[in-house]
């Protein structure tokens, strides 16, 4: 298990800035972003690395700048400086070999087609994110299976509840096999039964050698959460949070 | 990668298929509001006595495929830019942002679904105004109006991307989309002779790929005179040919844009 203030794995807070090793899977290496109309960047030269088999949550107050870094990480969005990269990879040079190792999981639960099946979903996605032809019915029914979702396969994605929902996001955002999980906010909305599900597929990833990076608001019991290494974001930096053995 | 690409934009399509198929009278709807439409112009061409057409029917298969070619029109116009938008609000956007298949590939497969769907409507829209209200059709040459309809719609595609392009900087292109289809209806001749229009406007027809595409239809479906089918194929496959790379770098650089102040999935 990485320290937290170790070279790898490491974020940088308001202390002096230790040296990327270059050899994580996923590096950022100075991302800063700033809004227009704000004097302020809401993430300020952002330097993290998240090795392979590793989970690293991100906490922080509402509004504080977690959705726009997974953002940053997702390709969705872009950094004013710095750079992502994954295995080498650029979000903005090599976009599909890029998205094609990503899982990304949005917060709340919009995303879906109200009027298509959890199935037809999962088909769906799976022909958008390149899964091979002859894998992807394979795919789908493992997905299916894995996330409980084999009774309501063929029920429509408005008639889910809450936590069907989240299964389903879940489920999509790891069909194609990414080796990289992003996740925002995933335990919203969830019972119980529902954390544990979501708890035990980000073990499951990690076991299988996936990076994942989690985040989630201020105020939850950060020992409590699935994680190597815990950051708080504050005034557009990372500082160390708890360090959970798992 | 062009099988994976090619399986993507199938996905999208059949995605739109399924959407489609489950309201139940949607389809039926527009059959009827199809009807109701030929039904309309066949009494107002009742009325039609000018010297532009020789009789009332000749005016009725004039305004029939007018209103084809603006069904086509506006499906590239404004149902494009509004999924768009209607996939912003849902959030369902943001997944073609993290796919392998990439936003750019994504919004050109969501323009076929509509033109497919408006391909149907348009040989129901012909049906109805040949079976029920006896429009007259030249059968040797009719069947080539579907090849026609494809090219027309690729021609226009180009100010659907560059009006989708719009939603990623402004966000709201309802009333833009809405000008520029009014614009190119009037100035190509949808429901009346371009030699109608005051002399100087009457050159903007020349410069659109409305004006050809209508040419086209005609002759080809009711056998109206044309200049010469093969110039005026040509400058519809031109507009195209030049337009739609065009307006696939602006869309990129749009959405760059957007990427680049975080606004991408704002709306």
């Amino acid at each position: 298990m990485n320290d937290a203030h170790s070279p790898t794995g490491t974020a940088l807070g308001r202390a002096a800035a230790p040296a990327l090793t270059g050899r994580a899977r996923l590096v950022l290496d100075g991302v800063s972003k700033r809004w227009r109309r704000s004097d302020r960047p809401v993430l300020d030269r952002i330097r993290l690395e998240v090795p392979a088999a590793t989970v690293v949550v991100v906490a922080g107050r509402n509004g504080v700048g977690k959705t726009t870094l997974l953002r940053i990480v997702a390709g969705i969005i872009a950094a004013d400086a710095g750079s992502v990269a994954l295995d080498g990879l650029s979000p903005r040079r090599n976009r599909r070999r890029y998205h094609r190792q990503v899982g990304f999981l949005s917060a709340g639960s919009a995303g879906l087609y109200a009027r298509l099946t959890v199935a037809q979903h999962l088909a769906y996605w799976a022909s958008l994110a390149f899964v091979p032809a002859g894998e992807r019915e394979e795919r789908v029914a493992s997905a299916l299976a894995r996330f409980e979702l084999e009774d309501v396969a063929g029920q429509r994605a408005d008639r889910l509840s809450m936590g069907q929902r989240q299964r389903l996001r879940l489920a999509l955002a790891l069909l194609h096999e990414p080796t990289l999980l992003l996740l925002d906010e995933p335990w919203n909305s969830l019972d119980g039964e529902g954390i544990e599900l979501v708890n035990a597929a980000i073990l499951d990833f990690k076991a299988r050698g996936g990076s994942g990076l989690v985040c989630t608001p201020s105020g939850h019991e950060l020992d409590a959460l699935p994680a190597d290494r815990t950051y708080v974001l504050d005034g557009g930096r990372l500082e160390a949070g708890a360090h959970v053995a798992l | 990668m062009l099988r994976s690409d090619l399986a993507g934009a199938a996905a999208v399509v059949r995605r739109d298929f399924l959407v489609f198929v489950s309201y139940r009278f949607r389809f039926l709807s527009e059959i009827v509001a199809a009807t109701l439409a030929v039904a309309l112009f066949y009494y107002v061409s009742r009325l039609v006595t000018s010297g532009a057409f020789t009789s009332s029917d000749e005016y009725f298969a004039f305004a029939v495929m007018g209103l084809v070619v603006l069904e086509v029109l506006t499906a590239a116009l404004v149902v494009m830019p509004l999924a768009l938008r209607q996939e912003l609000v849902a959030g369902t956007f943001e997944r073609s942002l993290v796919s392998a298949f990439g936003p750019v590939q994504y919004l050109l497969a969501m323009s076929v679904f509509p033109f497919l769907s408006t391909l149907v409507r348009a040989m129901i829209t012909i049906t109805v105004a040949v079976v029920v209200f006896g429009m007259p059709v030249d059968w040797s040459t009719a069947i080539l109006a579907l090849p026609t309809v494809a090219l027309g719609f690729v021609a226009f595609l180009p100010f659907a991307l560059l009006i989708t392009a719009a939603v990623f900087v402004v966000k709201q292109v309802g009333a833009g989309s809405g000008l520029l289809l009014a614009c190119l209806s009037i100035s190509a001749g949808v429901l009346f002779p371009v030699f109608l229009l005051p002399d100087w406007i009457e050159w903007t027809s020349d410069v659109q790929p409305l004006t050809p595409a209508l040419d086209l239809l005609r002759h080809l479906v009711t056998g109206s005179p044309i200049d010469s089918v093969w110039t005026t194929t040509l400058r519809l496959a031109a507009f195209a040919a030049v337009l739609l790379p065009v307006s696939i770098v602006a869309l990129s650089a749009c959405l760059r844009y957007a990427q680049r102040h975080g606004t991408v999935l704002e709306y």
